[in-house]
């Protein structure tokens, strides 16, 4: 918990220059529409608030690094229907009073064309609620917990295959696709306090327990545990066959590590995130502890989904690096574009009205595969089933995404 | 039970790096009577120059201690020789809370320029090796944590109570004033206190630094943490942050491990509230200042 | 028996309410009306902390944790009963006020047994406490998960305008406790609380149940506050509601208008709050912000430590008395009293700011 270096949020310094900035800020015109505009057309305004600072700003600049490169990479094509993208992107600090400022500025300030959506995910309700108001279709590649859907705004479009709380449900489909020998008799379950885990692992529990795997361990953890040690101690001595982790990233090393140091090897393991990480997750826990450990993810380095190919080599052309260090909220990002401009194609159109009533209806190819929403704006697919094997992270389930066959019980530590 | 134990060796091992920040904390009090909201930036940021040694030219942290040891006691002397020595005796109290909490700020914000924000931990070769006694795990992260702690809370004894310039900070910490009448520079002694408190975060940072993964923000859960332990043991007290940090530590380590890690935070608060109802200044405070 | 300056300060106060009041239509721009909501609800709740923190000398960080208590209290409003017109819940605001308040009486009652340094460390111990309840009491608050609030009716155009209406009384009710204190028995009260508990208790001020009142109405403000902006948010989660920076913020705001004084905290918090928003949006985000913010700070503490507000008077005082000659002294006791200079100790300081510093 405690103060967050949010803190920037009040970056202010500022306060010695005085509040002029206010009334300055006033008299300046609508800057965010004067292009270079080679072309006659007006350029396509697209704005989206980002945290690029505060305890959010990893993922975020991630965020950014998608948006920016779907615009270049649009831009070199000619623009969505003749029109340069241009993007502002503001930072929100991870604040929430920030976002509503930022989409409210955005909006009748600079009256851009279209919103994209904010990372970080808690930050989505206000800001779709903004949105909305001004009729805009909110296109939003993080923050899809049940409550987003539950408001049922119908500009609001979440782009990822399945509500974030959906996404472990790939790997509770896999065990029960296994002989009834094969399954695990016992799961453990230890839950980071969020939004967007603890729902995940309560889900794939929820479908373990329906199916008869016992419930021998159940633990939430507050998001400033620093040490996994105890709970997992207290879990490693249920034996549980099936570790499930509803994790988000730091929480997922230490849990791997806490579990390697009491030397307690589980025949399945499965972690929500943080263990799709493919630089992060070796880089943390030491390569030969990855193998056979489970994650889910929409987008991995070597996908085949639509465009996926020209999006890795762009990234690492532009950011460098390899296929391996591509973030997925980057693709998360980047299928945001690809959704307007799939939308521009189809419609001849660009406009906030055409983009909420086109993409309610079909499915639409994206390098996350092909999405579908639902009224509320909840996608209607499924993510795939990654796991660590030999040090990489390949996709295993279902079939028709598998690179390899999944490895049905889990290596003992050190691979 | 098991689990209670386990999170009794769990809590005494951890005891010992929040003994040592905390020492450096009520040590900059009594001498300056400032409450230092920059201690736990300190920490992190000797726990950042730990990690740059350590990945740049692979030295281990723990042996990185000294040269982080003299560069946070300098940070410490400029520190107060800068901000702090300007203030005015009669709002000096009031001030110095903002005061550090904005050099804390500083620290952050120059941590997160240079590291940026991303969560960084040291991964030595021994990180995750760990014994079984007895059916209980210890790691030998945590009992070289643990050991280390113990010589710097050892060293900072020794230098408080055998030297000169120890026998000046401690007549200080009692009393201000007749320490001034029998020619103690004051002046010099915050300066130099401020210094010593700082370079207990040195090796603490160290060793944190060894323990959690830690970004530029994390030393707003630190402060919150060394707060209620000072507090606990009493503003001032060594011995009292020590065993400030002990209570602190394996109340939370054997909640985590009994009951559920969403209690523990709230387990030591609960503690804390409940000695100052009974005792204000504290289970060590000797001085009533601040209270009734 | 109303001097001239006092009649000044009358003008001011009418003036700075009727320019507000008459905005939402000189400048019916949402996104000024956004802000202008936001550095409101600053602007109460430092109002609100002066009362305590700057007249009673009890720094308190635990503010946020009534912030917090009024956005959940909201909450529960809106759990038992449903939207119509969309004004019914600022109804309810009294409720959220005088409950709050009296949580303040109990933890004011435990808190005050400690001063300053301490007082400020067990106030943020609470508010770690209570931030920790609202992420365990899931029935109460949905714990992480967070609590969604029912999207107000209003229509598009005047969207902002009865939040901004709202916490322009509640700006009203705050400035009007903190000038009623200033020229009462209960301002001196406070003022010798700040100056000398002891003394204060010695010369017969009841000590306990002046400074619990003063809490208790700080933080009573302060939880309506909470109220609003959780309607106006839209959604609570723990970290947001109950954060240590919006106390941090009110703190800092306090301090750089200036403690103890009615306009001061006013003033902090328009220029902070406005400024922060429009650069954190033009600007966009770097990291050298912070360092830059501190650096900021630093210099205002070591060079202003009193405020804005006190070291524009002392400025304004110098230049009258040179004037003096051909002026004439103000009258002491009114609205501008002849302070003893800036670097007189507290006591002298604290008396003269309770006796009134427009």
């Amino acid at each position: 918990m405690i103060l967050r270096n949010r803190l920037l949020q009040k970056s202010v310094l500022v306060a010695t220059a005085g509040a002029v900035a206010l009334l300055m800020a006033g008299c300046g015109s609508g800057s965010g529409s004067s292009g270079t505009g080679s072309g006659s057309k007006a350029p396509l305004v697209i704005g989206a608030s980002v945290s690029l600072t505060g305890d959010f700003s990893d993922s975020g600049k991630a965020v950014e690094r998608g948006y920016q490169l779907w615009a270049d990479t649009v831009n070199a094509q000619g623009g969505v229907l003749g029109r340069k993208v241009q993007l502002k992107i503001v930072d929100d600090a991870s604040s929430p009073v920030q976002v509503v400022t930022n989409y409210q500025n955005l909006i009748n300030k600079d009256h851009v064309d279209l919103t994209f959506g904010p990372f970080s995910t808690l930050l989505t309700i206000p800001a779709s609620r903004v949105a909305e108001r001004y009729g805009y279709a909110f296109l939003a590649p993080a923050g899809g917990g049940p409550d987003v859907f539950a408001q049922n705004l119908k500009d609001f479009f979440f782009v990822q295959p399945a509500p974030t709380t959906e996404s472990g449900d790939v790997f509770a489909q896999y065990i029960l696709s296994l002989p009834a020998s094969e399954r695990p008799k016992t799961a453990a379950y230890a839950e980071l306090d969020d939004p967007f885990s603890a729902p995940i692992a309560e889900n794939i529990r929820t479908k373990f327990e329906a199916a008869g795997i016992k419930t021998v361990y159940k633990q939430v953890y507050p998001s400033e545990t620093q040490d996994l040690s105890p709970v997992m101690a207290a879990l490693a001595a249920t034996k549980p066959d099936v570790i499930v982790g509803g994790t988000q990233s730091e929480d997922a090393y230490s849990m791997v590590k806490s579990l390697v140091q009491l030397n307690y090897n589980p025949k399945f393991m499965y972690q929500s995130n943080g263990a799709n990480s493919p630089l992060e997750f070796p880089d943390k826990v030491g390569k030969g502890n990855t193998s056979g450990i489970f994650s889910s993810a929409d987008w991995f380095p070597g996908s085949t989904a639509t465009g996926s190919a020209a999006f890795t080599k762009a990234y690492v052309a532009k950011f460098g690096g390899s296929a391996q260090t591509v973030d997925d909220s980057s693709a998360e990002a980047y299928a945001v574009g690809q959704l307007v401009q799939a939308v521009a194609a189809k419609t001849g159109k660009i406009d906030n009205a055409t983009i909420i009533s086109t993409l309610h209806s079909g499915s639409w190819p994206t390098i996350l595969g092909n999405l579908a929403w639902s009224a509320n704006g909840s996608p209607t697919g499924t993510f795939n089933l990654v796991q660590w094997q030999g040090g990489k992270l390949l996709p295993v389930y279902p079939s028709s995404v598998a690179q390899a066959k999944p490895l049905a019980v889990k290596p003992s530590w050190g691979g | 039970m098991h689990a209670l134990v386990q999170g009794l060796i769990l809590g005494i091992l951890t005891a010992g790096v929040y003994a040592l920040m905390a020492s450096g904390q009520t040590l900059i009090f009594g001498v300056m009577k400032v409450v230092n909201l920059a201690q736990g930036a300190m920490v992190i940021l000797s726990a950042y120059l730990s990690y740059q040694l350590f990945t740049s030219f692979g030295i281990d942290p723990l042996l990185a201690i000294p040269a982080t040891t003299v560069v946070m006691f300098v940070l410490g002397v400029v520190v107060q020789l800068v901000f702090l020595r300007p203030l005015r005796a009669e709002d000096r109290s009031e001030l110095s809370l903002l005061v550090t909490f904005a050099v804390a700020l500083l620290l952050e914000g120059i941590m997160s320029v240079t590291w940026s924000t991303s969560v960084r931990s040291i991964n030595t070769s021994y990180a995750n090796s760990s014994w079984s006694v007895g059916g209980y795990q210890i790691t030998l992260v945590r009992l070289w944590a643990f050991l280390l702690s113990i010589a710097a809370l050892g060293i900072l004894y020794l230098l408080l109570n055998r030297t000169r310039l120890g026998r000046a900070i401690r007549a200080t910490v009692q009393n201000p004033e007749s320490a001034r009448l029998l020619g103690v520079e004051s002046d010099r002694v915050s300066a130099i206190g401020f210094g010593l408190g700082a370079a207990t975060a040195a090796a603490a940072g160290s060793i944190y630094g060894l323990l959690y993964p830690f970004n530029s923000g994390s030393h707003y859960d630190l402060i919150s943490r060394l707060l209620s332990i000072v507090l606990l043991g009493g503003l001032g007290s060594i011995g009292g942050a020590v065993v400030g940090a002990l209570i602190v530590s394996t109340s939370s380590a054997v909640v985590a491990a009994t009951i559920s890690p969403s209690w523990s935070e709230m387990t030591f608060f609960v503690i804390l509230l409940l000695v100052l109802l009974v005792r204000p200044q504290g289970l060590f405070g000797t001085t009533a200042r601040g209270a009734i | 028996m109303r001097s001239p300056r006092s009649l000044l300060g009358t003008v001011r106060g009418v003036g700075f309410f009727v320019v507000l009041g008459v905005l939402p239509w000189l400048t019916p721009a949402h996104w000024i009306l956004n802000i202008l909501v936001f550095t409101l609800m600053y602007a109460v709740m430092s109002s609100a902390w002066n009362l305590v923190g700057g007249f009673a000398g009890y720094p308190s960080l635990g503010h946020a944790a009534f912030f917090g208590i009024g956005a959940y209290s909201m909450n529960l409003w809106f759990e038992h009963r449903t939207l119509h017109s969309g004004y019914e819940p600022f109804l309810f605001l009294p409720v959220i006020g005088l409950f709050a308040g009296l949580v303040g009486l109990g933890v004011g009652a435990i808190a005050m047994r400690t001063r300053a340094d301490v007082f400020a460390i067990v106030t943020i111990t609470l508010l770690f406490v209570t931030q920790t309840l609202a992420f365990n009491l899931r029935g109460l608050t949905h714990g992480a998960q967070g609590l969604s609030i029912a999207v107000p009716p209003f229509p598009l155009a005047t969207f902002e305008r009865p939040f901004y209406f709202v916490l322009l009384g509640l700006l009203a009710v705050a400035m009007g406790i903190s000038y009623g204190a200033m020229r009462s028995k209960f301002g001196l009260s406070l003022a010798a609380i700040r100056a000398d508990e002891d003394k204060a208790r010695g010369i017969g001020v009841r000590v306990l149940g002046v400074k619990l009142l003063a809490f208790s109405v700080s933080v009573g403000l302060t939880a309506m506050v909470g109220g609003v902006w959780a309607y106006y948010e839209g959604y609570i989660y723990p970290q947001f509601a109950v954060d240590p920076l919006v106390t941090i913020a009110i703190v800092l705001m306090t301090f750089l208008g200036g403690r103890a004084t009615l306009w001061g905290p006013v003033i902090g918090a328009l220029l902070l709050e406005t400024t922060q928003q429009t650069l954190a949006y033009t600007l966009g985000g770097s990291q050298f912000y912070l360092i830059a913010y501190a650096l900021v700070f630093l210099v205002v503490m070591l060079l202003m430590p009193q405020g804005i507000v006190p070291s524009v008077q002392d400025l304004l005082r110098r230049r009258r008395r040179r004037s003096v000659v051909d002026g004439g002294e103000p009258a002491p006791g009114a609205d501008d009293p002849v302070d003893p200079p800036a670097h007189s100790p507290g006591l002298g300081q604290s008396m003269t700011a309770a006796n009134g510093r427009g």
